[in-house]
């Protein structure tokens, strides 16, 4: 059974790539995430993440994220960072947390 | 300066030689060297443009035949001479010529340097004497001294410009002077030298201060096998491998060669490193390479030894070196030759000087060994002349002959014995004031009748003289008797006159004969002891030579003179001077008391003798003489006196070691009707008197083991054989013997040969003085004997001195041995029973110091049976010492202490048995007990049960002193309590001596009583009666304990039975103790209830009463309880439904119960009280509150009214406790108070997990002395723990997940928390997947989660390795921030990887 995760690519309002992602991100649904995420980034330029609506995401998604990392504007829920600040991610993405900005 | 120098570098070939041969002229050889020197490149420049002050000190340099050089210029250019070159420059020539001074003499500059500098600064001479060079000069590194003088050169105007040193060697002189210093201190002190050793050794110390000629040195002296020993060395250690300590003919590599040493001829031996190794090197920095070995000579003979002389390397092994060592080996060996001869001296002198103490103890012991058989003759000639007084001439004939010469062998004895005497300087004389007119005309008269029978005319005129002489008289006897004798044997016509006058305040004796006289040429030999004088004529031709010899001696002790003049044909006259007053005399051998003894018995033999010289018709009848009459009859006489001799009839022990001499003195008692008993030496009459105290001993003196001397001491310091009189017989004639005899102790004493009416006499007197002392001491004895008790005396130090016939009956030892020193005989041995020996030590102490006292003693009786003794003692003052002795008495206790023994030890261990609760308690209990009952050292206590097929092996129980496991034990230990438990019961076995073993009654088999008292302490009968008994009680005892055992743990385990659930539901922990003693089994319990919906019902409670019928109620009711809630769920319907159930069980009313149905994810709790306590509530932050509500009465006491509940919420992470009374309640104590307690306990440990917390209150609250009561305890924590079992599965992550995410939700857990939490297990759950797919398929993991106040902690446990495989480098580092996200958002995290799978723990702290 595969985690259940609602991943959506768009635009942002400032037209660059927004990938939206859903529920929980483990090693069941990892590839899918990534998948989305190298195709988000092939489109050019920076890639908005928004995160707001994932509740759970292993190191196996920090990997992902990690691929990209210089070129990801990362929107997250606070409960998230501490685990992505251990991992270092945010010395080089982007990261915004609702009500506290980049 | 033995370094080589790199011949002429600078020097120019093409230098100007016309412009020098001028300068350079003196010397012709050194004068062309230096005239090749390219001095245009040195400071100085070309010799043309030298000043004349330089060219004029070359000049006298070249032309000097001492060895010198010079320095000039700043530079200090170098010059030298051909004597310095030879001398001291060597090798260096001719580089060094006109080269710096500093560089040519490079190597010493430091310390010359500054000696030049001071001559051209202060342009002042100075020198250095004797300074030590090693110089090459012959082709190896020479020890030289060398004295350099420094003087200035001056140039043309008179400034120090130049230096010129003059070197003399002094090699010679400095040498020989240390050499001399060497053969001086040899020949120093040989006087403290007595011996070879010490001689060697003052040797050794001289050399070895001379380590320069003699580096080291080895003396080897030759022994009598043709090997050489090794007597000194210096400057080599001891065992070093040149230093062997024995040396062969044999030749061998690395030892010293000694067949040319021993003929005489010094070897030059070689010390080549290959073959000896190292070696010291002295006073040098390298080692010798040759050493000297050169013979100790001895005139005439063969040498004494070797010398090996290491010689030193930087000497030449010249003439002086060489006499030099010979002359070290002469002193040597003339010392070693001198201590020899010295000793072989002094051996000399002790041989003679043993031989003259031999001589000496041959003639002491000649007078014993004469004596006594000449006692033995002219004792019983002596009676038998008075027999036999009747019988036919011819008989009387022989016995008068017999008797004769009995006299005149005695005589001779004693005088020879004299001579020895004096010349051991042992003949202690005794001078006494006596009237010496009185004395001599006593000592005449004994000849006068036998001078008178000769025909002879005797004159004594001896008038009084105004002084007194001091005289020892028995010695002035014998000068008289002598003298008037030998007058007697040469005079046949006209008459003896013995006359006393004064002369020059001397008192003058002359004896003066007309007797043949004596030659001329006799005269000086006269006094000559064993000469005897050559006479015309004389009455006899029998003598000795001694008797003029010993009169010498005799007269000299006192001081005085004997002169003799002579006239062949008209006679011989003696005179003796003898000074008035005893200035002259010895002090302490002057006394003022004269005897009162007359003539003495020695007279007898002179007289006796002097008569057989005369004819024999004059002696026909030795009846008629006068002398002789009187001593024939004195038996007669002292018959007489003795009133018949057989009126006083005495025991009487005779000591002698000659059987002859015992059975004549044992004939002459027994004949006056004494009762005898003789014995052959001193120890044997000890014996025998302290068997039965005669009332005289009489003893010879010289005996075998211990002689008559130690006898009488013996005797006098025992007090009970004190005052037995003691008569000693001696051979040993004079006073200083008898002295000795009546300071040993000795009651009379009386010389050999005495006669037997003398003996008679004195036996008699000695036995009626002591009758009459002895009365009182005897009445004392025999009323001491009459005591019941034992009764002992001890002296100051504790030795037994006087014992009583009950202390002989109690103890077996007898009045023998007394006196009997510490320890007794009758102490215990410390090496059998320590403990007993201890004790009596220190009763000992007591009895010692203390004035009285009592003690019970454990003693050794003689046979070895132990006795118990009851000791009082005092301390009393011996009136007739003063000293302090020690009375005291004994009893014999020995029943009445083993029947304390016991007494005390059944009362003891009926005590410790009734105090025990179980059958291995009260096992270890007996052994304590029979322990200290015997003060044993071990005692082991085994149970063998029986079993189906006999007795058992091995034991199922084993309790011992020292803690032992069965397979602990000695083999041999377990063997012998094998063989026990096979004895019939309660016979003790006591195979060993110490041990003893016995078997009692065990339930279910036999159990062995093994004991060890420790050393070889006896086992007594009364201990194998006290240890039969004790082991019957012991087995009665058990069989007891046993019983009530049983009975308890039936009632425990039904109790355990019917109390609560098997399996508890997670986040519980109960506690459950039956009552402790006395024996009680409540009826609480506890219980827990899955009802549907997931929910629990929890019921604590408590019956009234004890035993199996509360605990028979109490199942009845949990039963009842249990199917009331689940048909309800309804905690106050189930209770009311409970009331009508005990309604209807007897003894099942008052039960009080608390009845509850919990929601266990909500936390949710509703419930109700039946008057039970209520339970207490402790928050996570530590907030205590108790579940007051729905209360109600006791079961089954209102049926109508109806029950209430209540209900509440559990907070996350808070602790519930239920518990029953028995928990809180004290004897006056509150219950509040009881419930605070409980409720701090739950508090203060509320961060362990509940099971924890659980022993934590029961451990908190255990009263003194156990919990009283039933203890039924019940603890929930909200949520309980979480376990997850899942497949290591991916898609199994998700709901694993979910299933945390909502026990956590229940945790009540801050949202960053959950998170975190969530993140961190997950990454544990996908590493556990990953290795549990990889390694494992199918393998499982469990996910345990627990929450407590403070914290959450989470276990993953797996079962694959976390190890991952080179090649999945992504894979590794994607693990590798798993693992850093786990560590970072846990507080800690261990992760534990064995064989079998890892183990992931991590917990976080929740602030409270």
């Amino acid at each position: 059974m595969t985690t259940p995760l609602t991943l959506h690519t768009d635009r942002h309002a400032d037209s660059r790539p927004l990938l939206t992602a859903h529920g929980e991100i483990d090693m069941t649904n990892v590839e899918s995430f990534r998948a989305a995420l190298t195709a988000a980034v092939a489109e050019g330029g920076p890639v908005v993440v928004d995160l707001t609506g994932v509740v759970y995401l292993d190191s196996g998604a920090i990997n992902a994220l990690f691929a990209h990392a210089e070129d990801l504007h990362l929107i997250c829920s606070p409960l998230l960072l501490p685990a992505l600040r251990i991992c270092g991610l945010t010395e080089l993405a982007t990261i915004e947390t609702p009500g506290t900005g980049a | 300066m033995s370094s080589g120098a790199e011949g002429g570098a600078h020097v120019n070939e093409a230098a100007g030689v016309a412009s020098a041969t001028s300068v350079f002229a003196a010397d012709e050889e050194i004068g062309q060297d230096l005239a090749a020197v390219d001095w245009a490149a040195t400071p100085i420049g070309e010799p043309s443009e030298w000043p004349q002050s330089l060219r004029t000190a070359v000049s006298i340099l070249l032309s000097s035949r001492f060895s010198m050089w010079m320095a000039w210029g700043d530079g200090l250019t170098f010059f030298c001479n051909a004597a310095y070159r030879r001398d001291t420059l060597g090798q260096k020539y001719p580089w060094a010529l006109g080269r710096p001074a500093s560089e040519v003499w490079e190597e010493i500059w430091e310390d010359i340097g500054p000696r030049i500098d001071r001559v051209l600064a202060t342009g002042t001479a100075t020198w250095d004497q004797g300074l030590l060079l090693f110089l090459e000069r012959s082709g190896y590194p020479e020890e030289t001294y060398h004295t350099f003088s420094y003087s200035p050169l001056r140039d043309d105007l008179g400034a120090v410009v130049g230096m010129l040193c003059v070197v003399t060697e002094e090699t010679d002189r400095v040498v020989g002077e240390r050499r001399m210093a060497t053969l001086r201190d040899l020949g120093s002190n040989p006087s403290v030298a007595r011996t070879e050793q010490e001689m060697l050794e003052f040797t050794a110390s001289q050399l070895d201060h001379n380590r320069w000629d003699l580096p080291f040195t080895l003396t080897y002296l030759f022994d009598d096998d043709s090997g050489a020993r090794l007597a000194a060395t210096t400057g080599i250690a001891a065992g070093h491998p040149a230093a062997q300590l024995h040396l062969t003919a044999a030749q061998s590599p690395g030892a010293w060669p000694t067949t040319a040493p021993s003929e005489g001829e010094s070897v030059l031996v070689d010390l080549d490193a290959a073959t000896w190794g190292a070696l010291p090197t002295g006073a040098w920095q390298q080692q010798p390479t040759q050493a000297l070995l050169v013979p100790l000579q001895q005139q005439g003979a063969a040498p004494v030894g070797f010398m090996v002389a290491a010689l030193s390397r930087y000497r030449p092994l010249d003439e002086g070196y060489r006499g030099f060592i010979d002359l070290v080996a002469g002193h040597v060996a003339t010392g070693i030759l001198s201590a020899r001869s010295y000793q072989a001296q002094q051996r000399r002198a002790e041989e003679l000087a043993a031989l003259d103490r031999a001589k000496t103890t041959f003639f002491s012991n000649i007078s014993h060994e004469f004596r006594t058989p000449l006692t033995l003759i002219t004792g019983p000639v002596q009676e038998l002349r008075t027999r036999l007084a009747d019988a036919e001439p011819s008989v009387r004939e022989e016995l008068e002959v017999i008797h004769r010469n009995g006299l005149r062998l005695g005589r001779l004895v004693n005088s020879l014995l004299d001579f020895s005497r004096i010349e051991a300087g042992r003949m202690t004389a005794r001078y006494e004031p006596v009237d010496l007119a009185a004395v001599t005309t006593e000592l005449a008269s004994v000849f006068r009748s036998a001078i008178q029978r000769a025909g002879l005319a005797f004159e004594v005129d001896c008038p009084t003289l105004p002084e007194l002489v001091y005289l020892d008289r028995s010695m002035w006897e014998k000068v008289m008797l002598n003298l008037l004798s030998n007058a007697l044997k040469f005079t046949f016509d006209g008459s003896i006159t013995v006359r006393l006058g004064v002369e020059d305040n001397h008192a003058v004796l002359t004896v003066t004969d007309t007797g043949v006289g004596i030659a001329e040429t006799e005269m000086p030999r006269l006094f000559e002891r064993f000469h005897r004088v050559e006479r015309s004529r004389s009455r006899s031709r029998e003598g000795s030579g001694i008797g003029l010899a010993l009169v010498k001696e005799l007269v000299g002790l006192h001081g005085g003179t004997i002169t003799a003049t002579s006239t062949e044909k008209q006679g011989t006259s003696f005179t003796i001077r003898l000074r008035f007053g005893h200035a002259h005399l010895p002090a302490q051998a002057v006394v003022e008391d004269p005897t009162t003894t007359a003539t003495s018995a020695s007279a007898e033999p002179f007289v006796q003798e002097a008569l057989r010289w005369l004819p024999a018709d004059a002696t026909a009848d030795p009846a008629q003489t006068g002398a002789n009459e009187d001593d024939l009859s004195s038996l007669e006489r002292a018959r007489a006196a003795t009133g018949g001799g057989r009126d006083l009839p005495a025991y009487v022990l005779i000591a002698d070691d000659n059987a002859d001499m015992r059975e004549y003195l044992t004939r002459l008692l027994r004949g006056v009707g004494h009762q005898v008993q003789a014995v052959a030496d001193g120890q044997a009459a000890l014996e025998a008197i302290r068997v039965h105290v005669p009332e005289l001993v009489v003893s010879d003196v010289m005996m075998p083991r211990l002689d008559g001397l130690g006898l009488v001491a013996a005797l006098r310091a025992d007090g009970r054989t004190a005052t037995v009189p003691v008569l000693l017989l001696s051979a040993r004639a004079g006073q200083e013997s008898s002295i000795q005899g009546f300071d040993a102790g000795a009651d009379d004493y009386l010389v050999k040969p005495f006669s037997a009416a003398e003996l008679l006499a004195r036996v008699r007197a000695i036995i009626e003085l002591a009758r009459l002392r002895a009365r009182h001491s005897r009445w004392r004895t025999a009323l001491i004997d009459s005591l019941q008790e034992g009764f002992f005396v001890c002296d100051a130090d504790g030795s037994v001195v006087e014992i009583n016939t009950t202390f002989t009956e109690i103890l077996g030892y007898g009045p023998e041995e007394l006196p009997y020193r510490t320890p007794s005989p009758w102490w215990p041995d410390p090496e059998i029973d320590p403990h007993a020996y201890e004790r009596v030590g220190q009763a000992f102490t007591r009895l010692v110091e203390d004035d009285s006292g009592e003690a019970d003693l454990p003693l050794v009786h003689h046979d070895g049976h132990q006795v118990w003794a009851r000791f009082t003692f005092s301390r009393v003052e011996d009136p007739a010492t003063g000293n302090h002795v020690i009375v005291g008495t004994l009893r014999d206790v020995t029943a009445e202490h083993y029947t304390l023994q016991r007494d005390t030890a059944l009362a003891a261990l009926a005590e410790r048995l009734a105090a025990a609760d179980t059958v291995s308690s009260a096992v270890q209990a007996a052994v304590t007990e029979l322990r200290r009952t015997w003060s044993a050292q071990r005692v082991v206590l085994a149970a063998f049960p029986e079993t189906a097929t006999g007795r058992a092996s091995e034991p199922d129980l084993v309790a011992g002193s020292d803690h032992v496991q069965w397979h602990q034990l000695a083999p041999d230990l377990r063997e012998r309590l094998l063989a026990v438990s096979q004895a019939p019961l309660l016979v003790p076995q006591t195979d060993q001596p110490g041990r003893v073993g016995v078997t009692a009654a065990y339930p279910g088999g036999v159990l062995v009583v093994w004991i060890e008292l420790g050393g070889r302490r006896p086992v007594g009968a009364e201990d194998r009666a006290l240890l039969s008994l004790l082991a019957d009680r012991l087995g009665q005892g058990l069989h007891r304990v046993r019983e009530i055992d049983q009975q308890r743990e039936a009632a425990v385990a039904l109790q355990h039975a019917i109390l609560g659930p098997a399996h508890l539901p997670a986040g519980f922990a109960v506690r459950y103790q039956p009552a402790m003693r006395p024996l009680q089994v409540g009826g609480d319990w506890y219980d827990t209830v899955p009802l549907p919906h997931d929910r629990l019902g929890i019921v604590v409670g408590d019956c009234v009463g004890h035993g199996l019928d509360a605990a028979t109620v109490m199942g009845q009711l949990r039963s009842a309880c249990r199917a009331l809630l689940l048909e309800h769920s309804h905690p106050a319907r189930a209770l009311a439904g409970l009331d009508r159930f005990a309604a209807l069980l007897p003894g099942a009313e008052c039960t009080t119960v608390f009845c509850a149905v919990l929601d266990p994810a909500s936390g949710e709790l509703v419930y109700s009280s039946a008057g039970h306590l209520p339970p207490i509530l402790v928050l996570a932050e530590g907030t205590t509150t108790s579940l007051d509500g729905g209360r109600g009465i006791p079961l089954g006491l209102r049926l109508d009214r109806p029950r209430v509940q209540d209900s509440m919420t559990i907070p996350a992470r808070a602790t519930l406790l239920l518990y029953t009374d028995g928990l809180v309640e004290r004897r006056r104590r509150a219950l509040d108070e009881g419930i605070a307690r409980a409720s701090c306990a739950v508090h203060d440990g509320r961060t362990h997990p509940v099971e924890e917390l659980a022993s934590h209150v029961m451990t908190t609250l255990t009263p003194t002395g156990g919990y009283e009561d039933d203890v039924a305890l019940l603890l929930y924590r909200q949520p309980g723990p979480l376990d997850v079992t899942f497949n290591a599965a991916p898609s199994e992550l998700a709901p694993v997940r979910h299933a945390l995410r909502n026990w956590l939700t229940r945790c009540d857990l801050d949202a960053q928390y959950v998170n975190d939490m969530l993140l961190a297990v997950g990454e544990a759950c996908v590493n556990a997947v990953e290795h549990g797919h990889r390694g494992h398929p199918g393998g499982v993991v469990q996910l345990h989660a627990i929450a407590l106040p403070d914290q959450v902690c989470v276990r993953v446990v797996d079962s694959g390795s976390w190890k991952a495989p080179d090649a999945e480098a992504t894979a590794r580092a994607h693990r590798g921030r798993g693992i850093a996200l786990m560590r970072g958002l846990m507080h800690q995290v261990t992760i534990a990887p064995t064989e079998s799978g890892t183990t992931v723990e991590m917990y976080v702290r929740i602030p409270t």
